[in-house]
């Protein structure tokens, strides 16, 4: 299972061009790409949003968080950095999650899951930086609120930028990227052994 | 009432309704205007009160290292070093380095924070907790995006930690209050690891980002 999350939406357009280029649109355009080569290749995908709408953090972590063996990946363009590069992101160190009772807190859903996340954020940002030339080679960090709450491999793809005078320069790009992330999801996906105990990370034997 | 009464009452009406449309708009931009001049008069207001209150031209000069981009749209930083005159006391050597970083570098592209933001208070609890509250051009002017709101904080905690070390970890206010996020996607609700190598006292509080491994 892969949840697909078009960021921003509904009241919030995100990062906006002069063009009249949106975020919200775009990641919209580009999740359903992703969405489209995923289950081509067999996966079972869910997308936190498929309109014009906003969900807020937390509902959109739910959506992840409820699944069992889910694979989240959020979908941004940058109002900066070089045009034309991808940069895959995980969520900064956090310290370790306190359990209680086999449960992990909410605030702290992640923690569990971060090298996990980084090994399927590196792993898209290899794919991502054979395609597109200035692009990191490694996954970067970065606390990044929705990926804090949530309780799966989770990464942060982000496409710069928005600022493209015609917004077709944008749109050449996204088949490329959502090629990449199919990629990495497809190669991650063998080394993801999912939880059998409740509170145990994934990975770890009880 | 006669016909020549009730034209000249229709003929009013529309004279009324067309005067009424064209004044509206021109009304509400004034208003919009005056809201506008009032917000910024109070925004310049402040800034001047912050900006008199860390002036301590007595202090000597010390070569301080501030982090601005290394190049335009790039997300690394640099450190530059100018001499400021700062003084000993740690919340008001914070409060000069981060508004020396916000005034900007010389070549206006390699700013990390927009040029209307402001450090509106700076404070450090015993634990070596910097809480460092900014204006809202913070949040609103700042670029939209992982890549430029990272950049942003990490010009501040670079800036800190290089010259205030008793600061440990900085938790970031927009206008006195604790917002879920910068501009969208960094998490302002915890705390940002600064001068991370240097050992924590024990009794330092729980932080939703611990220092970086």
């Amino acid at each position: 299972m892969v949840v697909i999350d078009p960021a921003h939406g509904g009241t919030d357009p995100g990062a906006r061009g002069v063009g009249g280029v949106r975020e919200s649109d775009i990641v919209l355009d580009l999740a359903t790409q992703v969405r489209r080569g995923l289950e081509a290749q067999g996966f079972q995908v869910l997308q936190t949003r498929t309109a014009n709408e906003n969900p807020s953090f937390d509902d959109r972590s739910s959506l992840a968080n409820a699944q069992t063996g889910a694979i989240f990946v959020t979908l941004h363009i940058s109002s900066t950095g070089i045009a034309g590069t991808v940069r895959v992101y995980t969520m900064s160190d956090m310290a370790p999650p306190q359990t209680s009772g086999g449960l992990i807190p909410w605030e702290q859903a992640q923690s569990a899951y971060l090298s996990l996340s980084r090994k399927l954020g590196d792993t898209i940002q290899g794919e991502l930086s054979q395609k597109f030339k200035g692009s990191p080679s490694n996954v970067q960090t970065a606390s990044i609120r929705q990926l804090r709450t949530t309780a799966a491999p989770a990464v942060a793809v982000e496409i710069s930028n928005v600022t493209v005078s015609d917004k077709s320069e944008m749109d050449r790009m996204l088949s490329g990227v959502s090629e990449a992330i199919v990629r990495g999801v497809v190669a991650f996906r063998p080394s993801y052994v999912t939880p059998t105990v409740p509170g145990i990370p994934p990975g770890v034997k009880p | 009432m006669t016909p020549r009464w009730r034209l000249g009452i229709v003929i009013g009406l529309i004279v009324a309704v067309l005067a009424a449309a064209i004044y509206f708009p021109i009304l509400k931009r004034r208003v919009k205007r005056q809201a506008n001049v009032q917000q910024q008069s109070e925004e310049q207001a402040r800034r001047e009160l912050v900006q008199s209150l860390t002036k301590t031209t007595s202090e000597p000069l010390v070569k301080a290292k501030l982090f601005w981009a290394l190049e335009a749209d790039d997300s690394d930083l640099a450190p530059t070093t100018v001499d400021l005159p700062l003084s000993n006391d740690p919340a008001l050597r914070s409060k000069q380095v981060l508004d020396t970083l916000l005034a900007g570098p010389v070549d206006s592209e390699l700013r990390t924070l927009p040029p209307d933001a402001a450090l509106l208070a700076f404070y450090i609890l015993p634990d070596g907790t910097a809480i460092a509250d900014f204006s809202e051009a913070l949040a609103t002017s700042i670029p939209s995006g992982v890549q430029s709101e990272q950049l942003a904080v990490d010009s501040i905690t670079k800036t800190l930690e290089a010259n205030v070390p008793k600061i440990r970890r900085l938790r970031i206010l927009i206008h006195g209050q604790q917002v879920e996020t910068l501009a969208g996607h960094l998490d302002l609700t915890g705390t940002f690891p600064v001068n991370s190598t240097v050992p924590m006292p024990a009794s330092a509080s729980q932080t939703t980002n611990p220092p970086k491994k």
